[in-house]
């Protein structure tokens, strides 16, 4: 590859990293095809990459996020159980499931999700409302520092079992085709869970390189990561999302959500083209 | 252990290794730019293996190659997030937080298990 092309990877790579670290997801569904599409690279190859730069977001935008105590740490450790697990189980089901249908479903699910997150569009921060039972027993509740209000906001989490419920699926998702657990992560915290949406995308930030991590091994094992490829859209993907990490906590929780819903829908149409045969 | 210093351990960590990884990975590739990645800084013969076999990783660092730093900075970066799980433990740990300590350590054994299982 020429010099030209691996200072556009860069490029590109630092663009995903800022848009990964805030919207929280990986930007794995965005390197990808750009890769693939733009800079011609082999689809194993631009995949292993990919999961390079899941966990280079979430490393270096959550090493900001946790020091500013925008990530909740017993949130992100509760549901990565969740993840974790689901991951493995998703990774087993993988030989006897056929993934097709599943993509369309997926699809279907972040595209409804997305027409969800429209109607939040006004709004800035989740009603305020005391703690479930066991959201209090686990301690799932806290205070984020907002430099744009220029106070800490206090909030609670809701709906504990179904926020589990939602992550064990992304778990299960990841495992089983590898894509999307960021997205539906922020789903899950926020939808469901009704945490700020910057609590949610730092916390998805945090938790994203974990479920990456458990089936790194098995891309860099089976010779997929390239390291003349993964370098330039790793580092990349670090200077963009420390940038990224920078930024999100000057932004209002509104502003965070406009730049997740379009990431959410681009994420929604690639894996339902995914699942109905169209290859990106 | 106060919630600041809590914080400051598991995002040192992060820190650590990503700023580990970065500048292996920026070495490997400057001095790409002067040998190419297969070369070596030390004179040695010109590598032989794909730059995707990363059990060549000891071998192209003995030899000073660029790649073997790309590719030990990449090791580096795909553990980070283990490193962070562990760290986390301890941190709940010295906090004497044992709910937490006990479901970061089963987080930590589950991302342990399926680097097992799943090779």
């Amino acid at each position: 590859m020429t010099i030209g092309a691996d200072l556009g990877i860069f490029v590109f790579s630092l663009a995903a990293g800022i848009i990964g670290a805030l919207a929280g997801v990986g930007g794995g569904i965005l390197v990808v095809p750009a890769l693939t599409i733009v800079f011609g690279v082999d689809i194993r190859l631009a995949i292993g990459a990919s999961i390079v730069s899941v966990i280079a977001t979430s490393s270096g935008a959550a090493a900001a996020y946790v020091r500013d105590g925008m990530t909740d740490m017993r949130v992100g450790m509760f549901l990565e159980l969740a993840t974790t697990t689901g991951a493995v189980c998703g990774a087993l089901l993988a030989a006897v499931v056929a993934p097709a249908a599943l993509f369309i479903l997926l699809g279907i699910v972040l595209l409804f999700s997305a027409l969800q997150q429209v109607l939040r569009l006004g709004e800035e921060l989740p009603p305020v409302a005391d703690p479930s039972a066991l959201a209090a027993r686990l301690r799932l509740a806290g205070a984020y520092p907002d430099a744009r209000l220029g106070r800490d906001v206090p909030y609670a989490a809701q709906r504990v079992p179904l926020g589990f419920a939602l992550m064990a699926g992304a778990g299960v998702v990841s495992g089983l085709l590898g894509i999307g657990s960021g997205a539906l992560k922020v789903l899950a915290m926020d939808g469901a869970m009704r945490l700020p949406m910057k609590v949610s995308s730092a916390t998805s930030n945090f938790m994203i390189g974990v479920t990456a991590a458990a089936s790194a091994g098995i891309y860099l094992g089976r010779g997929d990561v390239d390291p003349t490829l993964a370098a330039p859209v790793a580092l990349g993907v670090l200077a963009g999302a420390t940038l990224g990490a920078r930024i999100l906590p000057r932004l209002s929780n509104r502003t965070v959500r406009l730049v997740f819903l379009p990431v959410l829908v681009v994420i929604g149409i690639e894996t339902l083209l995914k699942g109905l045969g169209v290859g990106l | 252990m106060t919630a600041d210093r809590f914080r400051a351990l598991v995002s040192g960590v992060l820190i650590v290794g990503v700023v580990s990884a970065a500048a292996l990975i920026s070495l490997g590739v400057v001095t790409a730019l002067l040998v190419g990645w297969s070369g070596s800084l030390s004179g040695s013969p010109i590598g032989t293996d794909a730059a995707t076999a990363f059990s060549a990783m000891g071998n192209n660092l003995a030899a000073l190659r660029p790649v073997g730093f790309a590719q030990l900075g990449l090791v580096v970066l795909l553990a980070t997030p283990v490193a962070r799980v562990a760290a986390s433990v301890a941190a709940f740990t010295l906090e004497r937080d044992r709910l937490y300590a006990g479901i970061t350590a089963i987080v930590l054994l589950v991302l342990l298990t399926s680097l097992f299982i799943l090779h």
